[in-house]
């Protein structure tokens, strides 16, 4: 059997393209709009989410059969909730800086529907390797989308990649502006509406 | 029932386990939480006299040494007199204020900085204003913690806010103390030429954090004005004069 059609690849490679939780489900925009100025705070929200959304499955999927059916949405956000303070005093510990342009929006991973949708709709139903794979699936769908408007957003919006300057002096003296629209949040609406169209075209096309 | 009572149960428990994991995780990390929070003020403190530039990054340790080296904390009263640390807790019912000094090499003010602790909208808006020794032009501004709406009043933590603050006056041109206000919308097309020194651009969408910002700057800055009347005499120059005054 080759690889890639094995249950656990396609578990992991489905929320990357075909199922995005960004581009396809459209979940997680308002994370997506607030922290993408700058690929810095993009890669750390990324990776704080992906940590929350796959250790939650894990955890809700190890004790799948011992939550009692009335309060499971209750016992899945206390999971998600100590798990987001936990990624929170982390990096408010060790990255300090990151942690403060970040502000309130590690917190609203806890309502992100990406981490309580995955829970509800896939570690509840299936065993803990499939449900922290799926997970990271998820998270590095979110992060891929992020990084993306990111990179979009800081290369046209301030001439960086990373907080270096990659854009050549040449450019500016030539007339070249920076784009302060890209800077906005409103921007980031439009670079993730042109990201949908282009992938759903794609997939549609893929598929025919 | 039992039904019941084992959802109880099994809520009890979970909420046992993730409080302890939370309590220990929070207790085990605040020392290094409590650092990071006293090097970030240090470090707007030095922004705030112009010692360090925001482009650039620095250490934890370099940021230490350079506000051990530049900057002295010390407390003034009501008249502005400056009075030591120590005699402070002695005095009971008298005010005292905490300030800091910029001191340079050769032992003269370039500045001084005077913490912001005031009310926003949401919440408590907490920075550093630094004023020049001539007691009315203003250094620099920064913020360091603060509830404002992100986007919004939060704008106040940006650079291009701050950065307005620079070089505008406290005092009104006849050198009457006056505070500095933020306005509503641009400046330059809000504000009369003569008192456009003591305005700084507004930020749209947050009249009512500029306000709260105005009236904490204007009531912060009274209580220090004994100060900067001082500054304004001359008389704060040098700070080893001032040591030596106090001995």
């Amino acid at each position: 059997m080759k690889l890639t059609s094995t249950k656990f690849f396609r578990t992991f490679s489905q929320p990357l393209w075909g199922n995005n939780p960004v581009s396809i489900q459209s979940l997680g925009i308002c994370s997506a709009l607030a922290v993408t100025v700058q690929l810095k705070t993009a890669v750390v929200m990324g990776i704080s989410m992906t940590v929350v959304v796959a250790f939650s499955s894990l955890l809700i999927s190890l004790i799948r059969n011992r939550i009692p059916r009335n309060i499971r949405i209750i016992a899945e956000l206390i999971i998600i909730a100590t798990l987001v303070i936990l990624t929170d005093e982390f990096l408010r510990a060790f990255y300090y800086d990151i942690s403060k342009q970040l502000s309130v929006f590690v917190g609203l991973i806890i309502t992100n529907c990406i981490v309580l949708g995955r829970t509800e709709a896939f570690a509840l139903s299936n065993p803990p390797h499939l449900a922290f794979i799926d997970g990271i699936g998820n998270g590095a769908g979110y992060s891929a989308a992020l990084i993306m408007v990111a990179f979009i957003r800081e290369l046209l919006g301030s001439g960086k990649f990373f907080g270096l300057k990659i854009l050549p002096g040449i450019f500016y003296t030539a007339g070249y502006e920076d784009m302060g629209f890209m800077l906005l949040a409103p921007s980031a609406f439009i670079i993730i509406g042109l990201m949908v169209w282009l992938q759903k075209t794609w997939v549609k096309n893929d598929t025919k | 029932m039992f039904n019941r009572i084992k959802s109880l149960l099994f809520a009890l428990v979970l909420c046992l386990i993730c409080g302890s994991l939370l309590a220990f995780a929070s207790k085990g990390l605040k020392n290094r939480q409590q650092d990071n929070i006293t090097t970030d003020r240090q470090k707007n403190i030095l922004k705030s006299v112009g010692l360090i530039k925001e482009e650039m990054t620095y250490t934890p340790d370099q940021i230490k040494t350079l506000f051990i080296d530049t900057i002295k904390r010390v407390s003034v009263d009501e008249a502005g007199r400056i009075i030591d640390e120590k005699e402070n807790t002695e005095i009971p019912g008298s005010k005292i204020f905490p300030i800091y000094l910029y001191v340079q090499s050769d032992d003269s003010i370039a500045a001084y900085v005077i913490p912001i602790d005031t009310k926003g909208l949401w919440g408590k808006i907490h920075g550093y204003l630094s004023l020049g020794n001539d007691g009315s032009t203003i250094n620099g501004f920064t913020i360091y913690k603060h509830s404002e709406t992100p986007g919004l009043g939060g704008e106040i933590e940006k650079t291009w806010f701050q950065q307005n603050f620079v070089g505008k006056k406290i005092v009104d041109r006849h050198g009457a103390f006056v505070s500095l206000s933020i306005a509503r919308g641009k400046v330059e097309n809000n504000i009369p030429e003569d008192r456009r020194k003591n305005y700084v651009d507004g930020i749209s969408g947050a009249t009512l954090t500029g306000k709260f910002l105005t009236e904490g700057l204007k009531e912060t800055l009274s209580s220090y004005e004994p100060v900067s009347i001082r500054f304004r005499k001359n008389n704060f120059r040098d700070y080893k004069q001032i040591e030596k005054k106090q001995r």
